[in-house]
């Protein structure tokens, strides 16, 4: 296709989409003025029927956990595609050498840097884990806390080396903790079918309103986003910087690279 | 609308311009990142603080390390040929 046929193209569906799209844009409501009704209704009967301070944990684990129960499933698939594709082009092996450039210099890491990251690793993981426990009170939650916990594990990488990460991060628990996550998301879920109740159904104690383990079952479904997201991220990680090269076919370097 | 949306919507839109114009992987990867923090402090001005933490880890962190050691897999791949 020539250029001069591209913009003809583009020509034509500017003129057929354009009258649409005005139309829809200038009967959009202002920028930030208005409040969805949902949002408003929620905010008034949430506080009361859950016991829970953050509106976004009630409608997420709760008022459309079904929902949420989807995009787990989906992150898991997502992850897991990955995995295996990635694992098919390199095998089951791994290896604790980081690979690298032939020929590329390997700067030495200072100490300030390995403590610097050492120091910032545990800050991460701890906010991390707090974003996720917090989830009932204040905005964050299992997936926030969860991807901060595995962002946390690039500052070991960091610090660490390759070597010291691939040892202090092993992929068997990562597994663990993602579809250990996604099976209690799921327990969750099905155990109140299972009893003749709808699903999700919140039937555990409601505790009290900004307490940290309000919210009945969500503080369990909480947990669980929070595992399975911490796990599958860093397995994402790993996968990716392990798919770098096929084990044992590096070139000899005595000191990892990055 | 006030001044600091507006600014941050502004910078939004450089940044992102930035990802766009530059043709350099790597620095199209940085470029990214930090176009990522400009849209999670936009996210937090819109008080919406969950989206700004996900998206400063998602988007800034883990998102371009993913595409750095893509970038790496296939400079290790043709160095070897």
């Amino acid at each position: 296709m020539t250029p001069r046929w591209r913009l003809l193209l583009l020509a034509l569906a500017l003129l057929v989409l354009a009258p649409a799209v005005l139309r829809v844009a200038l009967t959009l409501p202002a920028f930030g003025a208005p409040t969805a009704a949902l949002g408003q209704t929620v905010n008034a009967l949430a506080p009361e029927l859950r016991h829970v301070a953050n509106m976004v944990a009630a409608v997420n684990f709760d008022l459309r956990g079904i929902d949420t129960l989807g995009e787990e499933c989906m992150l898991l698939c997502a992850v897991t595609g990955a995995t295996v594709l990635l694992r098919g082009a390199r095998g089951e092996h791994d290896t604790a050498r980081a690979g690298r450039l032939p020929g590329r210099p390997v700067t030495p890491r200072a100490d300030a840097t390995v403590l610097v990251c050492r120091i910032f690793a545990t800050l991460t993981l701890m906010v991390g884990l707090s974003v996720a426990l917090h989830g009932m009170t204040t905005p964050g939650g299992g997936f926030q806390g969860g991807v901060i916990a595995a962002s946390g594990l690039l500052l070991l990488y960091l610090g660490e080396g390759y070597a010291g990460w691939r040892a202090l991060v092993p992929p068997p628990v990562l597994v663990a903790l993602e579809g250990g996550g996604a099976l209690l998301f799921v327990l969750c879920a099905g155990l109140p079918l299972l009893a003749g109740h709808p699903a999700l159904q919140n039937r555990l104690p409601l505790g009290e309103f900004r307490d940290l383990y309000s919210g009945g079952l969500m503080v369990l479904v909480n947990a669980a986003v929070a595992l399975s997201v911490a796990g599958s991220f860093g397995l994402l990680l790993v996968e990716f910087l392990e798919e770098t090269r096929e084990a044992g076919d590096d070139p000899i370097s005595d000191e990892e690279d990055r | 609308m006030t001044l600091l949306v507006a600014a941050l919507l502004l910078l939004a839109a450089l940044s992102g311009l930035l990802v766009v114009l530059s043709r350099d992987p790597r620095r199209q990867i940085f470029a990214m990142a930090g176009n990522g923090l400009v849209l999670g402090l936009l996210f937090l001005a819109l008080q919406a603080p969950d989206v700004a933490l996900s998206e400063i880890a998602v988007g800034t962190a883990v998102t371009p390390l993913l595409f750095l050691a893509a970038l790496a897999a296939i400079r290790m791949d043709r160095a070897k040929r």
